[in-house]
């Protein structure tokens, strides 16, 4: 691996891993990035979501020669930014998370939902849709439909 | 009772801001330096004697420290219940997936590698795969102490059971099935474990019951309790499955061997082939009733399957026969069943614990009671409940019930009465096309529960408040997601004077916090959220002394000056932090040798109404409504109660409709959630209705009492009864999947579909 992963904003140089080693591993290993939680490895459960270039991805699934020379964002950088603060300050109110383990995927996941929702914000249905690439076993997800609605409603 | 400032407030989870930001560290995410990674080598076959274990090659791979087998470890069998546990299999294996070898490796890659290099001498034998063949004299022997395969049996009666059902008017008599359930939580099984050079362990497990589980584990490891200190990180779910499990024992004997830390983390097909799924269940159900719609009599015969050891299903089992007697007033009755072992992968408990598999089927007798009668199944119920102040026929002591408000309000909130056998949806029953029904079922659970632990039922909480302003909380009872953390919280706040954000509740750690019966049978919150309200209460009346002897006048300068308060006191006791200790002695009984008594606190109760839209084309069930209307008493955080529900029913629906652990020749076939399916987002129905009728229950805290488990019983009946409701048929088997319920719609088009037996 050539070109060094863009994560959270910081190249990291890590040329001695071999290129098929997934994401995730990387993230957590490596940068030590736990936020980024495995729960199945196989792209079923969406716990380790991250942004690359913008789009969320389960970065289990993502080797990490593939991701060389791209933009990579954690919940450990999401969390700084402010466009988020809305979106996390109503999944709190909402109290939209038990255990806890599902929630940084589903954070990141629901970023980009924001982002790309147009001005009239997502529906109930569409945020529905948008977290169904991660499961949560705790909520009934109703709480963080709910939160979401909310957070947009303020974006608006 | 003065106005309460916090309880009773939706306040955030205090842990919440780390988990929104991914900054709470469960055990994958625990590293210790030199820790090594531990795999495990399991049985490929479902029963067969051992004839040898050759490690020689796994020990030769680069980065090996340790590979066990049986024959390095001293022969030693305990476990919770029977003696059929054993760190790694002796002798025989038992089931596909039998621990049979470890490693512990620099890598996991290594570790893995080594593992595939350890061979097995195995002599097959003859396999039990189904519980009811287990106990025929042709069965194979499973356990030479348990002959005839019998893991464990439950017994019980009460009343002139003859009498009752000689004044019988209609007698309903059926079988159900419940399923095997994996809990499916996202954080997979992972433990660790360090070894001392002084013989003793430290073993990070997120267990619910570390009291408990380190006697367990202090027998297998052949040391005393005091030698193992339990630490318990934070929980990624459980539901019951990580209650005490065998795990950290394999973890242990390899750092012992190693002399290194060892971390075993499975990966999501590991987890989900042991499973140690809900046990599944076979329930034959007979009620009695007057015609006037009173229960006279009602027997059950239950046979569960254990699988290759026994984990909790006994409890389960004695739950599965007997705990409806609380709900209802049979007046008479009998109940008998048991656990086979099986070749399987054990089964243990899961929320709802058998008391949610028994409501599938008695529910559902209710409401076919309630269509021959001609009653609502609102007024039937209400016929046959208990109530508020009476004890029942195994002597349980109902101190606080609003389960008639209940029924009344989610009758209300639902219009069940009114809309039940309305026939909505396009066309006639037996022909295809959507069909919409409601369905409504009602259900209690307990608040802790006496037989637990032999030596205690209470439990203990101490506060540690320092001179910076930190309100520190210890109890036993780990935090499984579950919002613990923040009920125990708002106690303290409402008791001491800070804010809920002020209090953080320690992990438990046996160095640290109290012993305690830990958190299952739903008694965290009012056992020890009791003993909580007790050591707030103490540290505060310890301040108060303090701060008036300090200013010549009793001060309680509010949330603002609590941390000044704390300082102030600090400093008056040369660094001492304020100290609260608290001790609760709930008024259970242990039930006697007639199994007499009453074992819990406090009993919760819930009504919930299912609307259902089902495709009679293809038997697919859409829940499309649901209402759910709950007692447990005060509602400590609105907010975080909801979530309960939400999430229970939300497991509950996946267990009437969609989840099953499919198991070929004793292999689970489905180890993962592609195959293995849990509600996503879009399986649920939108605008769930969870309402609380609030009393005050005299013996938990505040008034409040359990509400997690009782929020998933009553799920598989409401929505068994709607599908019965829009479509005439009745599903007695779980899953309710489409395949069953487009064979049940093929051949059974008329409503009534069974033998009706009048005496």
């Amino acid at each position: 691996m050539t070109a060094p992963i863009r994560v959270n904003g910081r190249p990291e140089h890590v040329d001695d891993v071999a290129p098929l080693t997934p994401l995730a591993d990387v993230l957590r290993d490596r940068l030590g990035l736990t936020g980024t939680k495995l729960g199945c490895r196989a792209g079923d459960c969406g716990s380790c979501t991250v942004l690359v270039d913008d789009v969320p991805k389960t970065s289990c699934l993502v080797p990490a020669g593939q991701a060389a020379g791209h933009d990579v964002t954690t919940i450990e950088g999401l969390v700084g930014q402010p466009e988020h603060a809305a979106l996390l300050a109503a999944l709190r109110r909402h109290n939209a998370s038990q255990c806890g383990f599902c929630t940084p995927g589903i954070v990141v996941a629901l970023a980009a939902l924001l982002r790309d929702a147009g001005p009239d914000g997502p529906t109930r249905d569409d945020v529905r849709a948008g977290l169904a690439g991660n499961l949560c076993r705790c909520t009934g997800y109703e709480s963080i439909v709910d939160a979401v609605l909310e957070a947009a409603g303020e974006a608006a | 009772m003065s106005a309460r400032r916090w309880v009773g407030q939706p306040v955030p989870q205090t842990d919440i801001d780390a988990k929104l930001a991914g900054a709470t560290r469960y055990i994958a995410d625990l590293t210790v330096p030199r820790m090594l990674h531990a795999v495990i080598v399991r049985s490929p076959i479902s029963h067969g004697v051992i004839r040898h274990v050759d490690t020689s090659r796994a020990r030769q791979v680069p980065g090996v420290h340790a590979v066990l087998s049986a024959a390095d470890l001293p022969d030693r069998r305990f476990g919770p219940y029977g003696e059929d546990w054993e760190v790694l299999a002796s002798g025989k294996v038992r089931y596909r997936g039998d621990e049979v070898a470890a490693v512990a490796a620099e890598s996991v890659a290594a570790a893995r590698e080594a593992a595939a290099l350890v061979t097995l001498d195995l002599d097959e034998l003859p396999a039990v795969l189904d519980a009811h063949h287990a106990t025929e004299p042709d069965a194979a022997q499973i356990w030479e102490h348990r002959p005839g395969n019998v893991a464990n049996a439950f017994e019980i009666a009460r009343g002139d059971l003859d009498a009752g059902w000689a004044q019988a008017d209609l007698v309903l008599e059926d079988t159900f099935t419940t399923n095997r359930i994996y809990h499916a939580y996202l954080e997979p099984v992972g433990v660790m474990a360090e070894h001392h050079d002084n013989g003793s362990f430290t073993l990070t497990v997120p267990t619910h019951i570390p009291y408990k589980a380190r006697l367990t584990y202090a027998r297998a490891l052949g040391v005393r309790p005091q030698q193992i200190r339990i630490v318990v990180p934070p929980v990624g779910g459980s539901f019951g499955a990580k209650y005490e499990m065998l795990e950290p024992l394999v973890a242990a004997v390899l750092a012992r061997a190693s002399r290194r830390p060892v971390r075993l983390v499975y990966d999501r097909e590991e987890d989900a082939s042991i499973a140690r799924p809900r046990p599944p269940f076979w329930f034959r159900h007979r009620i009695g009733l007057r015609d006037d719609g009173r229960f006279v009599a009602r027997e059950t015969r239950v046979i569960g399957t254990a699988g290759a050891r026994l984990f909790w299903s006994p409890s389960v089992l004695a739950t599965a026969i007997h705990r409806v007697d609380s709900l209802y007033h049979f007046h008479a009755m009998a109940g008998s069943g048991h656990l086979a072992y099986t070749n399987e992968p054990p089964t243990t408990a899961m929320r709802g614990f058998g008391n949610a598999e028994s409501l599938f089927g008695v529910e559902q007798l209710i409401d076919e009671a309630a269509e021959r009668l001609d009653l609502d199944p609102v007024e039937i119920r209400r016929r046959n409940i208990v109530r508020e102040g009476e004890t029942t026929l195994h002597g349980w002591h109902i101190s606080s019930s609003q389960l008639p408000a209940c029924l009344d309000r989610v009758a209300e909130l639902s219009g069940v009465r009114e809309r039940r056998g309305a026939g909505e949806g396009a066309g006639e029953r037996g022909t295809t096309g959507l069909r919409r029904g409601v369905g409504l079922a009602v259900a209690h659970h307990v608040s802790g529960y006496r037989p637990i632990l032999a030596d205690y039922d209470g439990s203990a909480a101490i506060i540690r408040a320092g001179g910076d302003g930190r309100v520190t909380l210890f109890v036993g009872e780990p935090d499984i997601g579950q919002g613990q953390a923040t009920v125990f919280a708002q106690i303290v706040a409402e008791g001491l004077g800070c804010r809920p954000e002020d209090v953080a509740l320690h992990g438990v750690d046996s160095a640290l916090s109290p012993d305690a019966v830990g958190t299952l049978a739903s008694r965290a919150t009012t056992l020890a959220g009791n003993a909580v309200e007790a050591a707030a209460a103490d540290a505060r009346a310890k301040l108060d002394r303090f701060l008036e002897a300090d200013q010549g006048e009793p001060i309680d300068a509010g949330p603002d000056g609590f941390a000044e308060e704390l300082r102030r006191y600090a400093v008056g006791h040369c660094g001492l932090p304020l100290l609260g200790e608290g001790v609760h002695r709930p008024p259970t009984q242990m039930p006697n040798a007639e199994k007499y008594g009453n074992p819990s606190s406090a009993y919760p109760f819930a009504a919930h109404v299912a609307e259902v839209e089902v495709d009679t084309a293809t038997g697919q069930v859409r829940v499309v409504g649901y209402w759910a209307v709950h007692d447990s008493g005060t509602i400590i955080n609105p907010s975080t109660a909801r979530g309960q529900v939400l999430g229970a029913i939300a497991q509950g629906l996946g267990w009437a409709l969609m989840e099953d652990v499919t198991l070929d020749a004793g292999a689970v076939t489905n180890p993962n959630f592609l195959d293995y399916r849990i509600p996503g987002a879009g399986d649920l129905p939108d605008g769930v209705v969870v309402e609380f009728v609030e009393g005050e229950e005299p013996n938990g805290p505040h008034g409040a009492k359990s509400l997690a488990e009782a929020a998933i019983n009553p799920v598989t009946a409401a929505i068994a009864n709607a599908i019965h409701d829009a479509t005439g048929v009745r599903c007695r088997d779980l899953p309710m999947a489409p395949e069953r319920l487009w064979g049940l719609l093929q051949q059974a088009p008329a409503p009534r579909d069974r033998e009706e037996v009048t005496v």
